[in-house]
């Protein structure tokens, strides 16, 4: 269950710019949980106003700590739970993803996520990788960026022992195991690549306004194309003053016959257009 | 009997088709007359042609009067007869070569023919007749009139998402050859644009002259206000002219010099390359007018019709109904919004968004098309009675005005749904379980945050500036490098001797000389004299890879030289062997200042040859 959020779409939180220690982190992060654990107790009791004062502190507290440079999965997992309590399923969406980025195994985290993404109007997504390609590069959809340096770093440093060792000894074994190991070695760092690509090099957003309208051109003055709205995700291509010049995948129902009552097969549309960076918040 | 039945069945046939052709172009005949150029000089020909169109049954067309030119012979009788995509087209020509007779402007004046007692005439043609050609010497033809562009809009004024039709038109003198045909559309920016099916291809004759005409044709929707500029097009392209020799010079040329070789060889052939750019034209795009603008109205501009139906008109409450709501007409159909539905009160119906299809259905003259909407509705109530009525409001540029179409409501039935059965926590055996009852999710909800301090870390530090991080990717590296150069450097001691020689001849050298040096502190003089003398020419034996017994002073020297060793350090070092030998195996050893003297000697210049090879 969640509550309705009364009042402006724009967020009215502020971050101070001060820097916190660890322990001041954890010591917010432990007063945000409990600020969340009793909204929903007060959810609970149907005391709705109480409860979103509690959401509010919680979500600025998250932000705090995020603001400050202290980033972890479970505080953006936290915060997006909190935007989804008070009914911006935008936030919610954006949160869920930046957690995603850092904690790609937690099924907790999948299971809110596919949950919210439902609840939208605007299902389609970016880019959706099929099965068999997920359980083929396994440890690409199940390591973060940072286990991918590490696991890395970790062939690279065997890699080069073997090389060391072979140099020395010259074992015909050694040979062997070092070929393997930089096969190893390619595919990760291969992996790394990519990883770092999609999520530094390709810029995605999502809708955190609760319907924005998709323009022709980077302004006002251009008409608009169509409509998208809250936690819609979309891919940034470029950016001009205050727009966005934004790609959006959008569902599309196609006749599949001509003949009357032949079944309509839905396909999925690319539309490009421009939207206002205050209506989307970058992953 | 058969023969014959099939002899006049044949005839019959052939006669019905030919009737049915004669009656498709019997009502569309005109006259022509067509000129090969409308410049020339007085020593070139002018070729006149009269072409009577949509019939052949006709007596010659009446030869128009001309002043300034005299016929040199003529008519040539051409008849032709076309059928594309069923149409039927019949034509019949004249052509008459003519000599300029003077100079100046001439008009060749209408021509006439009498077709089933009406007459046709055909339009004048101007020509100028020059004294000489400019440059006489040149074949090259004026490519001016040969070939140019135009770009017209069908409109200069329109409102803001009206359609405006844009045409390119390429016209080029017919049978002229051309070819490489490369063409930069115009710059169409605040404009949306739609290709108008395939280029056309077609005749028309301007002053005097029948050009082929290639037109591409582009639907633009203007998406702001204001005067908008449409930047020129530019085609290029190649003319293919065809010039005759006049020369022969070999028998072979002369022997090969029929035109047929020259076209079959493309002899003769220049390719004049050619660029034309049209004007630039400017479309006046006004914006829509406030006054009288629905509160339906969503952005559609065209001229549109709606259709509306539903597949079903007997539901239960909650039921979903599909409501079809087709829009079309001429427009920009792609961008049309959904039209609206008139509730009286929203809780009547639960709503969902619709999905839309859009099919353009002409894209020949003008863009236009079918956009459905096809509306899932959910009626709440079992009184409801009809659908509500649909409206869809636009603005039609023809007229300038707003108009809205609102379909009226479409009657239903809504009946009662059927009561779902609470879970049944425990069944009795005699139960009948009721075919609708099932398990339902109640609600579903997020899971719950996560509140684990011990694995709570900065996963947004920077792995690769630590410390650990780049020892981890350095220290291998160093260490694998290392143990390359040193494993080579043993390998290279161990198989090539001269190497090893040289790099240990400066240690094995100082050995000796401090058994030298240990010689002279015990005043023993041929040990001394021995240990130097070894030396300094173990020193160069092993520096050049020779034996030590052929280390002589006389051998050292050349090879020094040839090592770029000065002359006075080699001059030095054969006097040092020299008397070293000569000390250690004379009685005169020399005095103790003496033996240190060449002990420093002998330090000084084996170091000095390290240095230098």
């Amino acid at each position: 269950m969640r509550i309705a959020f009364c009042g402006s779409s724009k967020s009215e939180i502020r971050n101070p710019k001060s820097e916190i220690s660890k322990d001041e982190a954890i010591k917010l992060f432990t007063s945000a949980n409990e600020n969340y654990l009793q909204a929903a107790k007060c959810i609970a009791a149907k005391n709705n106003q109480e409860a979103d004062l509690k959401l509010k502190e919680a979500a600025t507290q998250y932000e705090t700590i995020l603001a400050n440079g202290f980033m972890h999965g479970q505080i953006y997992y936290n915060l997006g739970n909190t935007y989804y309590r008070r009914g911006e399923l935008g936030k919610a969406v954006l949160n869920y993803r930046k957690a995603q980025r850092l904690m790609p195994r937690n099924a907790d985290l999948a299971a809110n996520l596919k949950l919210v993404k439902n609840s939208i109007e605007d299902k389609e997504l970016p880019n959706e990788i099929p099965v068999v390609l997920r359980r083929i590069f396994f440890w690409f959809f199940l390591l973060n960026g940072k286990e991918l340096i590490v696991a890395a770093v970790s062939l690279y440093v065997v890699f080069m022992t073997l090389v060391f060792f072979l140099i020395i000894l010259k074992y015909g074994w050694l040979r062997r195991l070092m070929i393997g190991f930089s096969a190893g070695l390619f595919i990760a760092v291969v992996s790394l690549g990519i990883k770092i690509h999609s999520e530094q090099g390709v810029s995605r957003g999502v809708i955190i306004t609760t319907k924005c309208q998709v323009r022709y051109g980077p302004g006002e003055e251009y008409e608009p194309k169509f409509e998208i709205h809250n936690g819609a995700e979309c891919l940034i291509e470029g950016e001009k003053d205050d727009w966005y010049n934004v790609y959006v995948y959008v569902g599309v129902k196609q006749e599949a016959g001509s003949k009357p009552g032949a079944e309509e097969k839905v396909g999925k549309d690319v539309r490009k257009g421009w939207l206002q960076k205050k209506d989307v918040g970058v992953i | 009997m058969v023969k014959y039945v099939r002899f006049f069945s044949l005839w019959f046939g052939i006669a019905i088709i030919f009737g049915c052709i004669q009656n498709t172009f019997a009502e569309d005949i005109s006259l022509t007359a067509t000129i090969d150029r409308n410049s020339l000089t007085i020593n070139d020909r002018l070729q006149l042609t009269l072409t009577i169109h949509g019939t052949q049954d006709t007596a010659p067309p009446s030869f128009p009067g001309i002043d300034g030119f005299t016929l040199l012979y003529g008519p040539k009788i051409s008849a032709q007869t076309n059928i594309i995509n069923g149409v039927v087209s019949v034509s019949k020509g004249y052509t008459y070569v003519l000599q300029p007779a003077a100079k100046g402007k001439f008009t060749i004046g209408p021509s006439t023919v009498e077709y089933k007692g009406k007459v046709y005439t055909s339009s004048p043609v101007t020509v100028e007749v020059a004294d000489t050609a400019p440059s006489s010497g040149s074949q090259a033809p004026d490519m001016s009139k040969l070939v140019f562009v135009e770009l017209s809009a069908d409109k200069n004024e329109a409102y803001i998402y009206e359609q405006v039709i844009l045409s390119f038109r390429f016209y080029f003198q017919k049978g002229l050859p051309v070819a490489d045909i490369d063409y930069v559309s115009p710059g169409t920016k605040n404009f949306m644009e739609e290709k108008l099916g395939d280029q056309r291809q077609y005749e028309e004759i301007r002053d005097g002259i029948v050009y082929n005409v290639l037109e591409l044709r582009t639907a633009l929707f203007p998406m702001v206000s204001g005067e908008l500029p449409i930047s020129p097009a530019r085609l290029k392209c190649n003319l293919i002219i065809q010039q005759r020799r006049d020369h022969r010079d070999s028998p072979v040329d002369s022997l090969f010099s029929d035109a047929f070789f020259d076209d079959f060889f493309g002899r003769g052939q220049k390719r004049y390359p050619v660029e034309r750019t049209t004007g630039p034209v400017t479309v006046k795009v006004r914006p829509l007018p406030e006054q009288g603008k629905p509160r339906e109205f969503n952005g559609a501009v065209g001229t549109f019709d709606m259709e509306v139906s539903v597949k079903t008109q007997h539901v239960k409450v909650g039921d979903p109904i599909t409501l079809s709501m087709s829009v079309y007409g001429e427009g920009n159909i792609q961008t049309i919004n959904e039209p609206l539905l008139a509730l009286n009160n929203e809780k009547d119906f639960k709503l969902y968004p619709a999905e839309s299809n859009t099919q353009i259905t002409n894209q020949e003259e003008l863009i236009r098309g079918r956009k459905v909407f096809s509306k899932v509705i959910e009626p709440q109530k079992t009184d409801l009675k009809a659908i509500p009525a649909v409206v869809f409001s636009f603005f039609d540029p023809r007229v300038g005005q707003y108009r809205t179409i609102t379909k009226e409501p479409i009657p239903i039935v809504v009946e009662a749904g059927e009561q779902e059965m609470p879970i049944q926590l425990t069944l009795s055996g005699n139960t009948i379980v009721p075919a609708k009852q099932q398990a339902q999710i109640l609600t579903q909800d997020i899971l719950p945050i996560m509140t684990n301090l011990s694995s709570l870390r900065n996963q947004g530090e920077r792995i690769y500036t630590s410390p650990f991080f780049i020892a981890c990717l350095s220290i291998p590296a160093v260490a694998v490098i290392a143990s390359f150069f040193v494993t080579r450097q043993k390998e290279r001691l161990q198989t090539d001797i001269g190497y090893a020689r040289d790099k240990r001849a400066h240690a094995i050298a100082k050995k000796r000389l401090a058994l030298a040096k240990s010689a002279l502190s015990q005043n023993a003089q041929k040990e001394f004299y021995s240990s130097l003398s070894k030396s300094m020419a173990d020193y160069l034996a092993d520096k050049f890879n020779i034996s030590a017994a052929s280390a002589t002073g006389d051998k050292v020297g050349i090879l020094l030289k040839q090592r770029g060793v000065g002359d006075d350090i080699i001059e030095e070092i054969y006097r040092c062997l020299t008397d070293f030998d000569y000390r250690r195996f004379s009685k005169d050893g020399g005095t103790k200042e003496e033996m240190d003297h060449s002990l420093t000697l002998a330090e000084q210049l084996i170091t000095r040859l390290e240095r230098q090879l």
